[in-house]
């Protein structure tokens, strides 16, 4: 059993999951879902999609070097069970997750540090720029002479109490068939 | 999914290129479509020209355009489910010729070509074909 990387969004395909395509020449394209595959059958180019892992990667959004990236690869010398091996490897997953998760976000808080910094340089200049042709005015007070009238309030009799007797379930108007 | 009139590439080195389906054998389940591993009678569309020396000898097949012969399915364009639960898709149509015996008319095969034919009886052609998916492990 292997896990796959998925050709165009190199997320993990499981078995049973996903599709393969296999070319002419014998190479082998593996996709995690249709959406990936008809981007493919569409002659995407997964670097230039902005949701794909290759793009998120080309375009410096994720990390590229890192000595944890390195333990996921394709190894393709089979291994004899062994118990101790399975629970290490295990365990060293789980560390090297942990790890990975806070490179991550040291490295997300790095390059939204340097974003903002260009964020508000740009804002900067955009203000230089329209300084000029930008003029400010003193919002306009108007003076009310009349002071503004109160509402009266009319009173409305209540009616009196009816003499006539409610029809029992009936309905009080007209019948007309 | 090979059903009448579907044209297939030839990809071993009988001398057909093109073929076009014109039955399906023995498919009584599948609604008349043939699949990977699937007889078919074809005619052949398209064909490498017979050489002088190929004419001359007795023993060599000569296959030409308009010659109606068998030939067994071995990729196709429509994905199929493998056991396993992979879903494979090739790029195009492909067959093999045979002869009456359902014996291979070439010698060799160029392409890949499905597994799933192994399962079917055809381990010859898998056997003889350069590649095949998914690949073979002989050892598991």
């Amino acid at each position: 059993m292997r896990i796959e990387k998925c050709y165009f969004c190199s997320t993990n395909v499981y078995p049973g999951h996903g599709s393969a395509f296999v070319r002419n020449d014998a190479k082998v394209f593996r996709f995690c879902s249709s959406k990936c595959h008809k981007n493919f059958k569409m002659k995407r180019n997964p670097r230039k999609v902005r949701w794909t892992k290759a793009f998120r990667k080309a375009a410096g959004k994720e990390m590229t070097v890192d000595s944890t990236i390195d333990f996921e690869k394709r190894r393709n010398v089979p291994v004899r069970y062994d118990r101790e091996l399975v629970q290490t490897t295990i365990k060293a997953m789980k560390r090297i997750a942990e790890v990975k998760a806070r490179r991550e976000r040291a490295f997300f808080r790095h390059r939204m540090a340097a974003a903002r910094e260009k964020q508000r340089a740009h804002r900067k200049k955009m203000l230089e720029t329209t300084k000029g042709s930008v003029t400010l005015h003193e919002p306009m007070v108007v003076e009310s002479s009349e002071p503004t009238k109160m509402r009266e309030k009319i009173k409305v009799p209540v009616k009196a109490k009816t003499s006539l007797i409610q029809g029992e379930g009936r309905s009080m108007g007209m019948d007309i068939d | 999914m090979i059903g009448l009139k579907s044209t297939l590439n030839v990809i071993d080195n009988s001398g057909a290129l093109l073929v076009e389906c014109v039955n399906i054998l023995k498919q009584k389940v599948n609604n008349g479509w043939g699949g990977v591993g699937d007889e078919i009678v074809c005619v052949v569309k398209r064909a490498r020209p017979v050489s002088a020396a190929a004419q001359n000898s007795v023993t060599a097949v000569k296959v030409r355009k308009g010659d109606v012969r068998r030939a067994v399915i071995v990729r196709t364009r429509k994905s199929i489910q493998r056991p396993d639960g992979r879903i494979i898709r090739f790029d195009d149509n492909a067959a093999v010729l045979l002869n009456n015996k359902r014996e291979m008319l070439g010698t060799r095969i160029g392409g890949v070509v499905s597994a799933d034919l192994r399962m079917k009886g055809w381990g010859k052609i898998v056997s003889l074909a350069p590649k095949t998916y998914p690949e073979l492990r002989l050892n598991a």
